[in-house]
């Protein structure tokens, strides 16, 4: 039972995203805790540790995707 | 990690929901363990995602923890799927008698579901069009089994074994024997020819070995002073309970040890009832290191945000 924030970039073998708010957005189409879609975390447990890398990547992408989307509806609303 | 049979699809959920395993075959799709409560809109998401027009025709359950059987209610609503439970557990699930039913011992919610068929060790079922040995695994929970498929040498161990420990002995904190039923457990997993591992939570693993050790080494160190195995129980319970709600106070967590007889239990196994609102603010605090899963500020207790 340890939190400590993975390095997905060194951690074999690449941890789970998951962060236990297991529930799919239907704005986005992505897990509102980790921010995979559904057929990234049906897959998980298939993918080779380059693949799961490549989507730790991708999901560092969406992250700052969402911020800048609630950034920008934070400035303009009145 | 050697590649599972095709007709073995393993979801690794996380923490607050157990893995699910589904298996397929020409006659049947069955998903062993179904995840939490608060997580079934995904379970069944992930199931429909994977089984495309077919439909889920049935539930198999390791165990009656909230993590392990928290789907079964929505899988059913969705697909009317039979359900198959450790068969020691038939009458209580028939009955719902929340007094044997676990979620209020440890604060935790599952939605009534009900059972059409029982598992028990000796049986043989098939899944995934392979054979599986019902095997009991006592110790985590009396009444827990786990699946055995020796062509493939595949273990589904539920919460007996994990790549780094096992489940918390509950029976133990109640008086109850389960440190023993542990250990046979492990006998039992060590006398297996395993090349898989699908473990109740974490990732598939291939080094039983490893695990197995670690796991005989973590049973002596708890069983020398049971008061690890109480101390224990006390911090997972309560990240169980912080994931769930995400944030809460000290209050409402010493009204969950009042009234969660489990934690109870363990509480009292490590300080006297006047000590107990100090007991769980030592325990939080340990939970809220640097890189421990809790933040407190003040009054206030949060699951820490990444």
């Amino acid at each position: 039972m340890s939190a400590a924030p993975p390095d997905p970039d060194r951690a074999a073998p690449v941890p789970s995203p998951c962060i236990n708010i297991c529930r799919m957005s239907e704005a986005t189409g992505w897990c509102d805790g980790c921010l995979r879609t559904i057929d990234e975390i049906a897959n998980w447990s298939l993918y080779d540790e380059a693949t799961k890398r490549a989507i730790w990547h991708e999901l560092e992408a969406r992250h700052a995707h969402l911020m800048s989307q609630r950034s920008a509806r934070n400035k303009a609303s009145p | 990690m050697n590649a599972l049979p095709a007709s073995i699809r393993v979801f690794e959920r996380g923490w607050l929901s157990s893995n699910n395993v589904l298996l397929t075959d020409a006659r049947h799709t069955t998903l062993v363990d179904t995840g939490y409560a608060t997580h079934a809109p995904q379970t069944v998401a992930l199931v429909r995602h994977a089984l495309g027009p077919r439909a889920l025709d049935r539930i198999v359950n390791t165990h009656l923890h909230s993590d392990h059987c928290g789907g079964n209610a929505l899988l059913q609503q969705t697909w009317r799927c039979a359900t198959l439970i450790p068969s020691t557990e038939t009458e209580t699930v028939r009955d719902w008698d929340e007094t044997r039913l676990t979620f209020r011992a440890t604060g935790q919610f599952c939605e009534r579901f009900s059972a059409t068929g029982a598992l028990a060790p000796g049986m043989r079922i098939e899944l995934g069009a392979l054979d599986w040995q019902v095997l009991g695994a006592p110790g985590h929970d009396p009444h827990s089994l786990m699946l055995y498929c020796a062509d493939e040498r595949v273990l589904i161990s539920a919460d007996a074994l994990w790549e780094n420990g096992f489940g918390v002995i509950f029976p133990e904190l109640d008086g109850d024997s389960g440190f023993a039923e542990q250990q046979a457990v492990l006998e039992l997993i060590a006398s297996l020819d395993i090349a898989t591992v699908i473990p109740g939570h974490g990732a598939p693993f291939a080094n039983v070995q490893q695990a197995l050790e670690r796991a005989f080494s973590r049973l002596a160190w708890l069983r020398a002073d049971p008061r690890r195995n109480a101390r224990n129980a006390l911090k997972v319970l309560l990240v169980f309970r912080l994931l769930d709600v995400r944030a809460t106070d000290f209050d409402a967590l010493t009204d969950m040890l009042e009234h969660a007889s489990a934690m109870r239990a363990a509480a009292a196994m490590l300080a006297p009832r006047d000590a107990w609102p100090a007991l769980l603010r030592r325990s939080v605090e340990e939970l809220a290191g640097s890189d421990g899963p809790l933040h407190v500020d003040g009054e206030r207790v949060s699951a820490r945000e990444p």
